[in-house]
């Protein structure tokens, strides 16, 4: 796997032999993008930050990961701390950064200690210091302005942007936020002649005999990926996480220039295979109460509308629902939808949008 | 570097397993963060509570993967081996149960953390077992 490589701070070394300008430039025609979702180019956002008027400078490795099915993040700092650390640092001599933070979601304490064993090894005389910030169980907190509030000692809220953490970010400085795939990827882009853009960490799970995470190249097959994945009965349906929304799989071939179709978010290349044996209902119903309980409750229709979605969907289940009930569900995903005030709220109907187009006479069904 | 008000509140839990209402007043001097203030970060977070926990913590994973291999079924099976409901603390404080989102242990579902430390590939039998060590 090329994100298993090690560097062995050979990276940190031809980096400071090239002088940040060129490390950006290295990163921009190697096409390093974000692997947090949004796909931002890496080197134009260290530009930002750099080309920021400040005297001191943050960077912040956003180990969050909390996107159900999602476990890549974990995956990279057991096999390949090192590297990250050694991203880390280039970033933090890129911008003159003193001073990192790694916030590491509270679910993962227990690779703490791996983290810190490894900084201190890694670190050593290089002027920078590398905190670990543990979060406290906040998926909203992998969203960079609420990661920012968080590691402040406040509420995780997400803020208005602009302005953008890379001039104005935390405790108001110029910080460059990015999370754990990307920042290994960084020494190895900058490293190795060969490393290839196009290669993505994808993370398996559900009704599978082969969970795990895969890696392999953007406009990989879905169904050969989910081939390789064995499921253990037909598969019904493919969720992209909870964010993502869901298709059937049947429709999957008739999208081959996507891996998700257009009705689909792939994001952090998560996926999770469903099988004929489960139902939808009990899926969105799943899905439903993690973003109920996940929402931040700073705006209306994400701390409101979670709850009403969980709401309805539990009176659907028990049978009492009336084709109006169902119409209301859809207008009330569509509001909350459009109206939110962050990713996480904008994104918490697609599943339920997208089961309500391919999977809606499991729905009606259960209606009186 | 200042104190991160986080880590201190994390640390407190590590402790004693709940932020307490000695521990707010005594962290809001060190920081000079109102005690309202404190609380209004602790309660925003999962794993900050602010009312005596059992001695062991368990949090059984709900998110969809998990879901999916029946952890709905293990929280039931918990409620009833544990004689509490999920949300609750035992009245001999042994015990507290709640739900979580995703812990990044999909692949190894169903999963749950005790005190912490992930458990997973979850069966009943598993469960009995580890209840058992907790107990002795
Ligand atoms: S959309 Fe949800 S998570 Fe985002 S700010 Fe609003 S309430 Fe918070
Ligand atoms: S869904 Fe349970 S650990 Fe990820």
């Amino acid at each position: 796997m090329q994100i298993l490589r090690k560097t062995n701070l050979k990276a940190l070394e031809k980096a400071k032999k090239l002088g940040a300008k060129k490390v950006i430039d290295i990163l921009k025609k190697k096409n390093l993008t974000g692997r947090g979702g949004a796909a931002f180019p890496t080197g134009k956002k260290w530009e930002f930050t750099l080309n920021a008027k400040s005297d001191t400078k943050y960077v912040i490795c956003n180990a969050n990961e909390g996107e159900p099915g999602t476990f890549k993040d974990r995956f990279i700092i057991k096999n390949n701390p090192e590297t990250l650390i050694e991203g880390i640092l280039i970033a933090a001599y890129v911008i003159k950064a003193k001073q990192a933070f790694i916030y590491l979601r509270g679910e993962y304490d227990n690779l703490r200690n791996l983290l810190q064993k490894t900084i201190n090894k890694v670190v050593k005389k290089s002027g920078v210091d590398i905190k670990i910030i543990s979060g406290a169980g906040a998926y909203v907190c992998g969203e960079e302005t609420a990661i920012i509030q968080s590691i402040e000692g406040q509420r995780g809220h997400p803020q208005y942007k602009p302005p953008y953490p890379a001039v104005d970010g935390l405790f108001g400085k110029p910080t460059i936020i990015n999370n754990i795939e990307t920042l290994t990827n960084v020494p190895q882009a900058i490293l190795f002649n060969d490393w290839d853009p196009n290669l993505r960490l994808m993370s398996l799970s559900g009704n599978i005999a082969n969970p795990g995470i895969y890696e392999l190249p953007v406009g990989y097959k879905l169904t050969d990926l989910i081939k390789k994945a064995k499921p253990k009965n037909k598969v019904k349906a493919i969720y992209f996480g909870c964010f993502g929304g869901c298709m059937p799989y049947s429709k999957i071939e008739l999208t081959p220039d996507s891996i998700c179709g257009k009705n689909c978010i792939i994001g952090s290349y998560t996926i999770i295979v469903v099988d004929e044996k489960q139902s939808i209902l009990d899926t969105a119903l799943s899905i439903a109460h993690f973003y109920c309980h996940e929402s931040c409750g700073k705006c209306t229709p994400c701390r409101e509308g979670t709850i009403r979605v969980c709401h309805l969907l539990e009176k659907i289940k028990s049978g009492k629902a009336t084709k109006q009930d169902l119409e209301i569900l859809e207008d009330l995903a569509m509001n909350i939808h459009e109206t939110s005030l962050c990713g996480l709220g904008q994104t918490s109907t697609n599943h339920l949008l997208t089961a309500l187009e391919f999977f809606r006479k499991e729905f009606e069904e259960k209606l009186r | 570097m200042t104190e991160f008000l986080l880590e201190l509140l994390k640390k407190e839990v590590k402790k004693r397993g709940y932020i307490s209402e000695e521990a707010v007043k005594k962290i809001s001097k060190k920081t000079n963060i109102p005690v309202s203030g404190i609380y209004g970060v602790a309660t925003f977070y999962s794993f900050l509570p602010t009312k005596q926990q059992g001695k062991n913590v368990i949090h059984v994973c709900t998110s969809p993967t998990c879901a999916i291999h029946n952890s709905l079924d293990l929280i039931k099976f918990l409620e009833k081996e544990l004689k509490i409901k999920l949300g609750q603390t035992a009245k001999n404080k042994l015990f507290s149960l709640y739900e979580t989102s995703c812990i990044g242990c999909c692949d190894e579902a169903p999963a749950m953390l005790l005190n912490g430390k992930p458990y997973i590939k979850l069966t009943k039998e598993k469960i009995k077992k580890i209840l058992r060590k907790c107990k002795s």
